[in-house]
Order: C-alpha cells, then sequence, then structure tokens
C-alpha cells in the first residue's frame, strides 16, 4: 500500500509532476543522443582513419621509425607480409613501398609521401579505391598511373590524365625524377591527408628506381578489431627485431580525443544529473510542503518515520524511474534512427575535413551505457529525495496537523 | 486503575521572549467508557492538553498513564508505535488521505499493525457500515460531505481497536445536522462498545451530549463535573 500511496501521491498533482518527468526524460534523452554522437564520431573518425590508409596494425623497421628513408627497408619483406597474410586473424596485409619526395606539376611543387602498393591487395586493407571521385583507381593507363588527392590536385592545377613529375632519393641515395599521369583523383574526410598523399603501383617504382622489390611497410587489415591486442601482441613477440604498432600507437591523438572525450562525457553527464537533482529535489520539497498536514496526520495516527521517509524515497525513486524510462526510450529510438540513416553534417564540411572527419556520423552507445545511466538516474533520484524526507521526519505531528495549505 | 491519568501536567511554551504556560499543572483521571469533553475558550489550552494525552506533544514537567503505562518516558518510535495501537483520533478538519477511498483510509490504519489484507478489508467495511458509510466505501474524501468524511475519520480511529479516542473539534466544521448525527454515531459506539472518547470542544452541541465536561481556563482546570451539574445547561 505504500507503493501504491506512493503513486497516487505523484499524479495529485499532475501538471507539477508532468513538468518534472518532462524534465528528466529531456534531460535524459538530450544526455544520451549527445553521448551516443560523441562516441559515435569518435568512433566514425577512427575507423575511417583505420579504413583510409591505416589499417589495424603496422610493421615497419626501427631505423625507418627514426628517419623515413626508402633504404630502411624490411629484410625480406615481402615473405613476411605473406607469412602474416596467412595468420586466420588477418584479413589481409598490403606490402607498401614509402618514400618522401616532391610532387612537381608545371606550375607548382609540393612534398608528398608517395606510397607504392600493390593496388589488388590495397583494396582488401584500406578503402583508398571507394574514395575516388574522378577517373579510375589503376586502370585505364598502363605506364605509371599515379592516384592523387582532390586537394593536391587543385594545389598544384591539375586535372585528370595530367602529367605529373615525383622528383625523390632512390635506395641507392641517388636523386630520380619519374613523370606519372593522374589515373584517379580521391577526396577522403581528411583534406590535409589528400594534400600530402599519392598512390603509385609499387612495380613502377621498382622500375624506376631500378631496385629490387623491397618493402617499408606491411599494413595489416585484421577481419575484426576485437582481434587487435591479441594479434598485436603475437605480431610483436615474433617480430621483436621489428617495429610493430597498432592504430593505437600510429594515432595516438585518436587515443587521446578517447580519454579527452570521456573526460567531457563524465562532465556533460554529471552538469545534466545535477540540473535533475536540484529539478527533483525542488519538486519534492514543494510536494512534501503541500501534504505537511497530511504527514503530520499520518505520524500521529502511527506511521513510523521510516515509513514517511520511505514513502517520499518511493515516490521520487518513481518519478525519476518513469522519467528516466520514457527518455532512455526515447534517446534508444533516436539513436536507433540515427545509427542507421546517420547524421549529415555536410553543411560543414570543410572545417570537418581539416579535423580529418567524416561528414555523416553515425551515432553509437555501448550497451553498458544504459546500465549505467539507469543507476545514476536513481542514484540522483535518491539523493535528491533525502534532504525533503529528512525535512518531513522532523515535523512535529501536533504542530503540522495545525498547518493550512 | 483508571485509563488515563495525568499527574501534575504542565505545558510551557518558551519558543517567544513571553512564554506561555499552555497547560498548568492538571491532574485529570479518566476511566473507561467515559465520554468527556474538555472544554473551555480559546486558547485555554484544550488542543495542547489533548495532544499531550495523545502523545502527540511532549509535557514540560508531569506524567501521562495511560493503561498503566507510563508514556511521559517514550521516545519517538516507540510513541508512534503506542498512538498506533492505543489511540484513536479524530480531527477538527477530518484530515483523511485524498488519494484514497473511504475504506483505504480505514484500512491504512491496520495495513500499519500489520493486519492481513483480507482481515482489514472485511473490518474497514463493517466499519464504515457501523458509521452508516456502507454505500460510500468507494469514495474519495473529495466526494464525500464534510459529515461524511468525519464519520470516516470515526471509523478510522476505531480501525485501530484503540483504547481510547481523542476528537478535536470534531464537529466544528459541521452544520448542527451533521453534528448531531455524528455525535449519535459516537455515543452510539461509545454506549455499545464501551469506547471512551475525549473531545476538546466549545461547540454547545457537543457539550451538551457528554456525560462528563472538565473545563480549562488559562491552561488549569477550573471544573469537572457531570454534565447534568453544569451551570450553562442549568440556565437553559
Amino acid at each position: 500500500m505504500l507503493l501504491a500511496l506512493a503513486w497516487k501521491n505523484i499524479w495529485r498533482n499532475k501538471k507539477r509532476s508532468l513538468i518534472i518527468l518532462v524534465a528528466i526524460t529531456l534531460g535524459l534523452w538530450a544526455g544520451l543522443f549527445s553521448v551516443a554522437v560523441m562516441i559515435g564520431s569518435w568512433d566514425t573518425t577512427v575507423n575511417s582513419t583505420i579504413d583510409r590508409n591505416l589499417s589495424h596494425i603496422q610493421i615497419h623497421t626501427k631505423e625507418f621509425k627514426d628517419e623515413s628513408l626508402i633504404s630502411f627497408f624490411i629484410p625480406g619483406g615481402n615473405t613476411l607480409a605473406d607469412e602474416i597474410s596467412e595468420l586466420k586473424e588477418v584479413k589481409d596485409v598490403s606490402a607498401r613501398v614509402l618514400i618522401e619526395g616532391m610532387a612537381s606539376s608545371p606550375s607548382s611543387s609540393r612534398g608528398v609521401k608517395i606510397i607504392g602498393i600493390n593496388p589488388d591487395r590495397e583494396k582488401n586493407v584500406t578503402t583508398i579505391a571507394n574514395y575516388r571521385v574522378e577517373g579510375e583507381y589503376f586502370k585505364g593507363i598502363k605506364r605509371n598511373p599515379i592516384l592523387v588527392g582532390k586537394k593536391l590536385a587543385d594545389k598544384l592545377g591539375l586535372k585528370l590524365h595530367s602529367k605529373i613529375v615525383l622528383s625523390f632519393q632512390s635506395v641507392d641515395t641517388t636523386l630520380t625524377y619519374a613523370a606519372f599521369r593522374i589515373v584517379g583523383i580521391y577526396k577522403t574526410e581528411s583534406s590535409p591527408f589528400d594534400e600530402a598523399h599519392i598512390f603509385v603501383r609499387k612495380s613502377d617504382l621498382y622500375k624506376t628506381m631500378n631496385s629490387q622489390p623491397i618493402i617499408n611497410e606491411i599494413a595489416i587489415r585484421l577481419n575484426s578489431s576485437e582481434d587487435l591486442d591479441t594479434t598485436y601482441a603475437i605480431l610483436k613477440k615474433n617480430y621483436s627485431a621489428l617495429f610493430v604498432e597498432s592504430w593505437k600507437d600510429l594515432a595516438p591523438e585518436l587515443e587521446m580525443t578517447y580519454e579527452f572525450l570521456i573526460v567531457e562525457m563524465e562532465i556533460f553527464l554529471a552538469i545534466i544529473l545535477a540540473a535533475l537533482l536540484f529539478g527533483i529535489t525542488n519538486t519534492m520539497l514543494m510536494s512534501v510542503l503541500d501534504r505537511v498536514r497530511e504527514f503530520g496526520v499520518l505520524i500521529a495516527v502511527g506511521m513510523k518515520r521510516i515509513r514517511v521517509f520511505l514513502l517520499i524515497m518511493i515516490e521520487t525513486i518513481i518519478l525519476s524511474l518513469v522519467g528516466g524510462i520514457i527518455g532512455m526510450a526515447l534517446g534508444t529510438f533516436t539513436i536507433w534512427y540515427f545509427s542507421d540513416k546517420g547524421i549529415d553534417l555536410s553543411l560543414f564540411s570543410e572545417g570537418l575535413s581539416a579535423w580529418g572527419m567524416p561528414t555523416i556520423l553515425y551515432p553509437i552507445l555501448p550497451l553498458y551505457f544504459y546500465g549505467v545511466l539507469t543507476t545514476m538516474i536513481i542514484i540522483t533520484g535518491i539523493l535528491a529525495a533525502i534532504y525533503p524526507s529528512i525535512k518531513t521526519i522532523k515535523l512535529r505531528p501536533a504542530d503540522a496537523i495545525r498547518t493550512y495549505g | 486503575m483508571s485509563l488515563i491519568e495525568l499527574k501534575k501536567v504542565t505545558k510551557i511554551y518558551d519558543d517567544n521572549a513571553v512564554p506561555v504556560r499552555a497547560v498548568n499543572e492538571v491532574d485529570l483521571k479518566i476511566e473507561p467508557g467515559e465520554f468527556t469533553a474538555i472544554v473551555g475558550p480559546s486558547g485555554s489550552g484544550k488542543t495542547t492538553l489533548l495532544n499531550i494525552v495523545g502523545g502527540l506533544d511532549n509535557p514540560t514537567s508531569g506524567t501521562i498513564i495511560i493503561d498503566g503505562t507510563d508514556i511521559s518516558t517514550f521516545k519517538t518510535d516507540q510513541m508512534i508505535s503506542f498512538r498506533l495501537h492505543n489511540i484513536g483520533f479524530v480531527f477538527q478538519a477530518y484530515n483523511l488521505i485524498p488519494v484514497f477511498t473511504a475504506k483505504e483510509n480505514v484500512e491504512f490504519i491496520m495495513l500499519l499493525q500489520g493486519i492481513p489484507k483480507e482481515e482489514r478489508e472485511k473490518k474497514a467495511i463493517e466499519l464504515l457500515e457501523s458509521v452508516d458509510l456502507g454505500d460510500r466505501i468507494n469514495n474519495k474524501p473529495t466526494e464525500l460531505s464534510g459529515g461524511q468524511q468525519q464519520r470516516v475519520a470515526v471509523a478510522r480511529a476505531l480501525a485501530s481497536k484503540p483504547s481510547f479516542v481523542l476528537a478535536d473539534e470534531p464537529t466544528a466544521n459541521l452544520d448542527s445536522v451533521t453534528a448531531n448525527n455524528l455525535l449519535d454515531i459516537m455515543e452510539k459506539l461509545n454506549k455499545d462498545h464501551q469506547m471512551t472518547f475525549v473531545f476538546s470542544t466549545h461547540d454547545a452541541r457537543v457539550i451538551s451530549r457528554a456525560h462528563r465536561v472538565v473545563t480549562l481556563r488559562d491552561g488549569a482546570i477550573e471544573s469537572d463535573l457531570p454534565t447534568e451539574m453544569q451551570v450553562w445547561k442549568k440556565k437553559k
């Protein structure tokens, strides 16, 4: 009956209860959705960075990590790459040649990173082929085709099928010049990436440099990101002479962003919960002050103070839970809807692109977070009920009964 | 042994600059089955005395013995439990729980006593029938007249099978017909079930129906006489 009394008490002032319910619902909905957008934006950024060029794990020589020279190639690199591709956790590997060089057009020149790839294997490791906005992915031009970023093409004043001259230091340290023709232009979410990375066939590079098939980088794509830690540990152990790095090491700013995001999220939720705390406390206090005489009667006729305390607690928890459940349902629905459709931020594409962020966000919220939030709302409800409850049980029935209102 | 015995009970309110002696060394005994009115002008200490007898307020000094138990030294929760099992209350403003029906209001006291649902439902209906409200058991207080609400309050007061019922100005908000009906019911309960009633009132209708009238003035007992000996009644 205590529960029934609490429930009925909540609805005796419908307007007041509805206002606080709407506040809790909206607060929670906004909290859930904002957190999902934050996590989703981070997750999309990470995924697109991994997809674009990073892959899950990369292997280099230790010397190459200190100084990015082509001469610091991985000894027996191609055999090693084949060996790694046999691991069951590995989807495919891309054995790459990396050279720092210059890209020149008749009008201008830029410093670039030349990435020599096997186009077919690269497609299994990164999604660079999907970012093509013009031309083809290494098709249609037989001799020295090159894939360049839109930003670089614009800066150098180049178009599809334009000639571009690359100059770089070859394995034997001689300065090499080679002309390539633009077979395709790509555009990723990251304009800095587009400006600084060009893709060529590594076989063309070997021919140009008159070199053996050497490689500087093995990029590894896993079947599932959940296998990252175990595969990373295996590779690190098996190839201890080399420098094995996961995407977390390769892009530490992403990991740092995540940690920052978590703190940001905690502060954000703390603000929402604090606002709810004061809102609920205020509502319950008003509700209690409206019923001083009634509580006086309840205590007078024999209701123990602990029961009065519990009654107010139950009322507050019900209020918080009902609002919490509606907010949670609304939040879940909104997240579910946008996680499928995505939130189109193309209006801000230029700014987002400078930060390497995609223009379509897919909000996601880990399942455990719903549990955490439910618990936090119940705790907020309990905290909010303490002051009004204490105020009530301190009532002297003789005085309370004489109160009017 | 008296049902209620007050020995040198004094209550001083010292919240204000000038302390107020609301009850002044009152000695009073009430026997089982009495139908007693405590009367006096406003500020004479009627309600304070009733609150002290009912354990709603503590005396500054003196002893209160109810059915042989000295309640003056009871701690808060001990007192609440004592009230639940021994004292029924009827208040001037009815003070029913507005969200409960008449039956639920009566049942609630028994719920606090831990009486099983079936038993308390049966008893609540019986009690409401005894105050002529058998047809209004599912009505909420707002759907009942003042007199009906006060009768629910009487049924609620009796629900805990108390040793006595304290009624603070029970007819103050009622018209004369309704007040008389209520008094008929209380008198019947007193007569049929030997239920002790103690009223505080300045309502002549209640005083005329009381079997004993204790008159307070300035917190002290001015007179304590059977009704038939009251001066005002003789004048009538």
